[in-house]
């Protein structure tokens, strides 16, 4: 099994309920985007429009991230999934610089959404359990889907622009979603194997 | 992270050009200066062996320790750093990992036995470590920036060689300095230095060229920060003027002299710092959307 996305551009409404939905469910720090939507306009005025394009690590079948880890914390998961061992990475960023879509953050110290008002409830829940001078990065909600969900940015998403499953089976909704609309991966020239495909807008 | 960071952070994620300011700023600083001593540790322990100039393979080994102190101060959780001779097969920050350290025992080993006993097999076995090491540490820093497929700037196959030409023209600027304090002869090493800054800045110039001529808008962005951006006042006053135009310029007025060539390996050393410096903060992302042509009228 190699897990997938499928991310179709023409139902994506640019409503940010992704990047919002994926915060809420791994209460990253400030800063820290595991998922995000990037906007760009298209055309001349008058005809213009515009495109959005929501981003995520790409669980790469040759992810580049983990070839540079000197210490093995990014690693290949189950099912395809890339992950960090925050337990393992030192902090040395090279899996930022080898990451062709730019999806890597460096915790480096911490802040808190309200400076000087300290910690929130809720960043004291959810914020602080992640560890400072670490990479973090999106890992397919793999705790959701031990659960036997979706992951928080497809099941919130509210254009149903988003769709999860096998990459390997050729009947799955992903699969022939790509085969019928001719989904296409970002950066193909990198060769790193993207399991994010995108549909044309 | 302070307001100002987090500011300049989500300004860069909304940016057409997103330059990476992990390596290079802030505390990312560190990483170059790391990056400079270790090189010249290994030029100078490289250049020292052949002409056999025990007060050079001390310094290497001084500026080795120092070097390797300043990439231990960079990283985040620098505590865990012995994790990192776990993935040599890979990656090239591990085997820089494992080159530095067998270059800094096996340096004190020799060292150490060349003071007790000279010429023994011990300081010789110790000294071959210390030269795998040497070999190791002045090629991987080349190799990490080339594996770093996110910034296409860095991945031309110069990359690595540039850096080894850096090296031992670091070396030879370091024992221009030990020349002018009589631990070395002067008299080959202005000829050597003038070879070697020659050929940095040949390759320098190609791999500019390479960048500015291909179809990575990326790259071409990194280039056009360097020569005409954010980065011209370092590159054009650090790395030509101090690091090129001034050693230079003393050279022609009196080479020979212990202080002038001291202040040629200070100022071409310095040069080198600025070169590295502005070559890793030139780096900037790859686009995940290229941006439009801005349009006229």
């Amino acid at each position: 099994m190699r897990l997938g996305m499928v991310i179709d551009l023409r139902r994506c409404i640019g409503c940010y309920g992704c990047q919002l939905s994926c915060k809420a469910e791994h209460g990253t720090p400030p800063g820290v985007f595991f998922a995000r939507v990037l906007k760009s306009e298209e055309g001349r005025y008058p005809t213009v429009r515009h495109l959005f394009l929501p981003v995520l690590c790409n669980h790469c079948d040759d992810a580049p991230c983990v070839e540079v880890c000197p210490t093995e914390a990014s690693h290949y998961a189950e099912h395809g999934i890339v992950d960090i061992d925050q337990d393992k990475c030192v902090g040395c960023r090279a899996c930022m610089m080898a990451c062709p879509y730019g999806n890597r953050y460096f915790n480096g110290e911490r802040r808190d959404y309200y400076p000087g008002a300290g910690p929130t409830v809720y960043e004291t829940a959810r914020t602080l359990r992640h560890p400072e001078g670490v990479v973090m990065k999106c890992n397919f909600c793999r705790d959701r889907l031990a659960e036997g969900k979706l992951p928080a940015c497809v099941a919130n998403c509210a254009s149903t622009a988003r769709y999860f499953g096998d990459l390997d089976d050729p009947n799955s909704q992903v699969s022939t979603l790509i085969k019928e609309r001719g989904g296409f991966t970002l950066h193909p020239e990198a060769g790193t194997g993207p399991n994010v495909y995108y549909l044309p807008p | 992270m302070s307001g100002q960071r987090y500011q300049q952070l989500l300004a860069d994620l909304r940016a057409d050009y997103r330059p990476q300011r992990e390596w290079g700023e802030g505390r990312g600083v560190l990483l170059v200066v790391g990056h400079f001593l270790v090189g010249i540790a290994g030029g100078t322990w490289l250049l020292s062996w052949w002409f056999g100039i025990t007060a050079g393979l001390m310094t290497a080994v001084l500026l080795g320790g120092l070097g390797g102190l300043g990439h231990l101060a960079f990283l985040g959780r620098p505590e865990r750093a012995f994790k990192m001779v776990r993935h040599w097969r890979t990656s090239w920050i591990s085997r820089g990992f494992v080159g530095l350290t067998l270059f800094l025992a096996g340096g004190c080993l020799h060292l150490a036995f060349e003071l007790a006993a000279p010429g023994g097999l011990a300081a010789l076995i110790a000294g071959l470590a210390a030269l795998a090491g040497t070999l190791t540490i002045i090629g991987y820093m080349g190799f990490t920036y080339t594996a770093s497929k996110g910034v296409p700037f860095w991945n031309s196959p110069l990359h690595p060689v540039l850096y080894i030409a850096y090296a031992v023209r670091g070396g030879v600027a370091m024992l221009l300095v030990l020349a002018a304090f009589g631990h070395a002869s002067g008299a080959a090493l202005m000829p050597l230095w003038l070879v070697v800054t020659g050929l940095v800045a040949l390759l320098f110039a190609l791999e500019l060229q390479g960048a500015a001529a291909g179809s990575d808008v990326a790259a071409r962005r990194s280039v056009h920060d360097i020569l005409a951006g954010r980065l011209a006042a370092i590159f054009y006053g650090g790395t030509l003027a101090i690091g090129l135009g001034v050693p230079l310029a003393l050279g022609a007025a009196g080479g020979n002299y212990p202080v002038i060539m001291a202040l040629v390996g200070l100022t071409s050393a310095a040069g080198d710092f600025f070169m590295k410096l502005s070559t890793v903060r030139a780096g900037v992302y790859r686009p995940l959307i290229v941006p439009r042509q801005r349009h006229r009228g």
